[in-house]
């Protein structure tokens, strides 16, 4: 064979679209591999910059060992952490862990001693035994004086504490708040500096419980001077006699407690630091962030409740033991101060309803009375031994009265009314489904005014709302907690409700020892709040939750902070 | 070479010399004709139209009102089940029958459901352990198994003998499984948990159907009546109300807002830009200078403040409030547009020219300077609807949109959000149509851009 000729490359193939330029597709590639490389180190220097501009390294996991530390998320800023005029449970709850009263809750809701190692209450007076290795964080003691001025402070007129009714029973309190006497009058004094006397305007069993509420905390007189209006506003302006220190708020992002050296009880604190990374208003979101293992500890809400059930989390249940209701305004140029426009809206009201279809959490249970079922009557529980009439929803009757009230009123059609409602999804869902109720049956437009905590608070203080969904958590462990709610001297009556028969029960109440006496008082406001639609009941509420298995000792409590961390501890990782 | 054929001869004067072969296009008919030769403006021009449809005509069609809440039917998807059973009416069981006792001292050996159960309640029954001093009730939407937790706590129960529980919390047609512990004084768990399996059919009370409106109002109703819960297409929100619905009255939002203001910001542009680049001159200055402060307004900032200066009074669910600030925030870029074209325009040649030759000032600017920034114009509004649609679906979605109960696509897929990872389809309809609706206006966009360019026409 002789040479043969190599046959030219063949041409391309036919299938071959021509205008394509050769050699593109490897260009293409290289295009691809730049912006990878490119989009990886972008990336890496994002992460960088987050990790380096992260103040103090507050998001840190759920749990760390390491600085023996654990992170959670608060579910609104504290509106304010001045414990003389702090009314929400978020601020209840840090003021819980890093400030202490005479006495405090343990985990069963025992009282035990807290500031107080000794007490004695009698008909007429109290007397407290101060622990002498009690330090405030500035490591000077803590005081009979300190409470003597913390309290004649809560009292005075121009502190406008609006929880200055609960120390009513102490002698002459009430003409103290209202300006009567001068707050040197307060029947308080500091025997010595490790002895407390209190002089009680009346016979209160429940006085030594009322002492662990946040209120009652001291105020240590010389650090309050050098603050004065900022008292309270940062975590530099204020000085803590509690398990721990507040290291660090920066509003509306993080708080952060650190472990006090200086409290008396150092060694039961078993947790360094406890951050509060977050401040987020959406359950969901903070479910989320429960999921990916950047806090200990998340509420569930009735959205989230079949994704957890899928993850198959453990779920606990606490009973909160507040009461929800719709307040309504009373202020006589407000519509809603029409008795038969608020029946109308009452009438129609279905608590089973709102329950079982909109709230789907178990262990809430339909509102029947301002006092929640676990309220303790004479022997047993208040609500077996005095049950309510039952509340059966006549929308036909509530139409008879929406036509009276159409009448008094002197309105053509069916009033269009404000509901004052928060931000949250929980709030939403069940504004909306009191708008679409009340139209539905009523006729009744309702205008949802959505507000975020602080804004609402102020908005229901000022009485800037028809009606607005709320609730009351107990402060202390008797029926008074709710009962003197709608008392017509009470700050927290937002909706002005003024009934001097309402009120002659709550002052028999509050005077009387005879338990049979007090819990008829108590009957006869449970009937007549309905009867005059104070409010309209919605729900007495439970709630579920899930926590790290790494975390032991949080207590979850009906009455003070909740939850409380105070005494948590991680859980070695090897048992 | 004499062959006569080959030589020149004159042709006839009538014949032309040139035919136009094509007929004459105005500017507008060019237009169209360049749009329908774009497959996918054209394709984009019917999703627009069908979304404009959707809108103003969709609820006569679809005559269901979005805010009527159902709330037996929430969150289901749109394939659910919707025959319902009419049982008997409701009545609270007042002394269940006497149960037996379990064998074992540390756990139940015998759960029965007592009756049917339905969606409207599951009685539960079990026997006695006597040791116990209660009992702890668990219910669960996935198999309980022992090595993960029993699900959700449904009840606690005290007392040995208080062996019944009645469960109407939320009850869907579907699988449960029950479990139920016994637990001493402190609630701790006893022994390990008994579970049942149970299977909840739908059913519903006479009542209940009546007040949701169910029933046919001609014809009466026995118990064992199969009744059907209204036909949801798209399945319902997290109250139940209709969400194929909502999406329609939710566009007529969505669309009135994203045509309305840029309608509006647009001609106040136009105004503005004419105004400033005709006249020139310090006033020009001081014009655009202005619409610079107004393009240096944070956007966000000022929608909130603008928001709670209108508060909640507005009639309008706060559709006005947001038109408002859209229009009072968005028209600067359209003035600078509008001003750059009439300023270049001016200088033309044939602006000169048929301004000596006399033309008018009113006949230079409808003949020469409206026709020729009018593609723009056009161009710049058919832009500005998909970015208004996606603002206002921003603003709804973070809470700062249209006040409840009117929906809006961005507060639905906000409602949706929440629930994304067990019932999908609230989250996902209205944001198809979202997505749709915007890259429809968005590829429109571009193709009356290629259409009304006439530059673009010369490089064909």
């Amino acid at each position: 064979m002789t040479d043969t000729i190599v046959p030219p490359p063949a041409p391309p193939s036919e299938g071959v679209a021509t205008n394509v330029i050769p050699g593109s597709g490897k260009q293409l590639a290289w295009y691809f591999l730049y912006g990878t490389v490119g989009l990886v180190a972008i990336i890496l220097v994002l992460g960088y910059l987050q990790q380096e501009f992260t103040v103090g390294n507050i998001n840190q996991a759920a749990v760390d060992y390491e600085t023996n530390s654990i992170n959670l998320v608060l579910s609104e800023e504290p509106p304010q952490l001045d414990s003389g005029t702090a009314t929400d449970s978020v601020s209840g709850m840090l003021l819980g862990h890093v400030m202490e009263g005479l006495l405090r809750y343990n985990a069963n809701d025992e009282l035990i001693p807290g500031i107080a190692h000794d007490w004695e209450v009698s008909e007429q007076a109290a007397r407290f035994h101060l622990r002498e290795d009690a330090f405030w964080s500035d490591g000077t003691p803590v005081t009979a004086h300190d409470f003597v001025f913390a309290w004649r402070r809560a009292l005075a007129v121009e502190t406008a504490s609006q929880y200055a009714f609960i120390m009513y029973p102490i002698k002459n309190a009430e003409k103290v708040n209202r300006g009567e006497l001068p707050t040197e009058e307060l029947g308080v004094t500091a025997v010595s500096d490790y002895e407390l006397e209190i002089q009680l305007e009346r016979p209160t069993p429940f006085f030594a419980s009322l002492t662990a509420f946040t209120t009652f905390f001291p105020i240590n007189e010389a650090f309050y001077k050098t603050r004065g209006d900022n008292y309270a506003t940062n975590a530099e302006d204020l000085i803590f006699n509690g398990p721990f220190s507040m290291v660090h708020w920066a509003h509306d992002a993080s708080v952060r407690l650190e472990k006090n050296p200086y409290y008396w009880n150092k060694d039961a604190v078993r947790l360094d630091a406890i951050n509060f990374g977050y401040i987020l208003r959406d359950s969901e979101a903070r479910l989320r962030l429960f999921e990916s293992g950047a806090i200990v500890f998340a509420g569930i809400a009735a959205e989230n409740l079949d994704k957890a059930l899928e993850k198959r989390w453990l779920i606990k249940e606490h009973n909160s033991g507040a009461v929800y209701f719709t307040e309504i305004n009373h202020r006589p140029e407000r519509l809603t101060a029409n008795w038969n426009l608020r029946r109308a809206l009452q009438l129609v009201n279905d608590p089973v309803e709102l329950v079982n279809k909109v709230v789907k959490i178990p262990g809430f249970q339909p509102g029947e009375s301002i006092f929640p079922t676990w309220i303790k009557g004479v022997d047993g529980y208040f609500r077996d031994e005095y049950p309510m009439k039952e509340h059966v929803p006549n929308p036909v009757l509530a139409r008879e009265h929406l036509a009276k009230a159409m009448e008094e009123l002197n309105l053509t059609s069916p009033p269009t009314l404000t509901l004052l409602s928060g931000d949250n999804p929980t709030s939403n869902k069940q504004s909306e489904y009191f708008q679409a109720h009340w139209r539905k049956h009523l006729g009744i437009e309702i205008r949802i005014d959505r507000q975020i905590f602080k804004q609402r608070l102020a908005k229901m203080q000022s009485g800037d709302f028809d009606l607005v969904l709320a609730g009351w958590a107990p402060d202390y462990d008797d029926g008074l907690t709710f009962g003197d709610l709608f008392a017509s001297w009470n700050e927290n009556n937002r909706g002005r409700y003024v009934s001097e028969y309402v009120d002659k029960n709550v002052r028999i109440a509050q005077n009387s020892t005879d338990p049979r006496e007090r819990m008829e008082a108590f009957n006869k406001v449970q009937h007549r709040i309905y009867d005059d639609v104070a409010i309209i009941l919605n729900y007495e509420s439970g709630s579920l939750y899930v926590i790290d298995e790494r975390v032991g000792g949080v207590s979850r409590r009906v009455i003070g902070a909740d939850p409380d961390y105070a005494f948590a501890y991680l859980i070695d990782e090897e048992s | 070479m004499t062959d006569q054929s080959l030589s020149f001869k004159p042709i006839s004067i009538e014949q032309d010399a040139e035919v136009l072969t094509r007929p004459s296009r105005s500017y507008w008919e060019d237009a169209w004709y360049r749009l329908c030769q774009n497959r996918r403006a054209l394709a984009s021009l019917f999703i627009v139209i069908f979304m404009v449809l959707f809108a103003i005509a969709g609820p006569w069609v679809w005559t269901k009102d979005p805010a009527v809440q159902n709330l037996d039917q929430t969150s289901v998807p749109p394939w659910a089940n919707r025959a319902y059973e009419i049982a008997e009416p409701y009545t609270p069981m007042v002394s269940p029958p006497p149960a037996r006792t379990s064998t074992a001292t540390n756990q139940i050996d015998e759960i029965t459901v007592l009756g049917e159960a339905t969606s409207i309640f599951v009685r539960l029954q079990w026997s006695i352990v006597p040791n116990a001093s209660g009992y702890q009730i668990y219910r669960n939407i996935v198999e309980t198994l022992p090595e993960y937790p029993p699900g959700v706590p449904l009840a606690r129960i005290r007392g040995a003998n208080e062996t019944f529980y009645e469960d109407r919390l939320d009850l869907r047609p579907r699988t449960y499984w029950y479990s139920i512990v016994p637990i001493d004084d402190d609630g701790e768990e006893l022994g390990p948990l008994s579970t049942l399996e149970v299977d909840v059919a739908p059913s519903t009370t006479i009542d209940d159907a009546e007040k949701r409106g169910w029933l046919d109002p001609d014809k009466t109703y026995q118990p064992g009546d199969t009744v059907y819960s209204p036909f949801a297409p798209l399945g319902t929100d997290y109250l139940g109300r209709d969400l194929l619905a909502r999406l329609m009255y939710g566009a007529r939002v969505s669309l009135f807002i994203g045509v309305i203001a840029p309608f509006l910001f647009v001609v106040m542009g136009i105004l503005y830009g004419s105004i400033a680049g005709f006249i020139g001159g310090n006033l020009d200055a001081v014009l655009m200078r202005f619409a610079d402060f107004v393009v240096a307004l944070p956007f966000l900032l000022f929608m909130i403040l603008f928001k709670l200066a209108f508060g909640v009074d507005s009639e309008s669910s706060g559709i006005i409030a947001m038109l408002i600030a859209l229009v009072l925030l968005s028209w600067p870029a359209t003035a600078r547009l509008v001003r750059g074209q009439i300023l270049q325009i001016r200088e033309e040649g044939y602006v000169s020219a048929s301004r000596l030759l006399g033309t008018p000032t009113h006949w230079l600017i409808a003949r020469h300077m409206i026709p020729n920034t009018l593609g723009v114009i056009l161009v710049t509004f058919t832009f500005a609807v998909p970015s208004t649609i996606f603002t206002e679906a921003f603003l709804s979605f973070i809470g700062m949109g249209v006040e409840p109960p009117t929906p809006s696509w961005g507060s639905m897929c906000n409602d949706g959000r929440k629930t994304m990872e067990t019932t999908p389809h609230e989250l996902i309809f209205p944001a198809i149509f979202i997505s749709i609706t915007v890259l429809a206006f968005n590829i429109l966009g571009d193709g009356l851009r290629d259409a009304l360019d006439a530059r673009m026409r010369a490089a064909e």
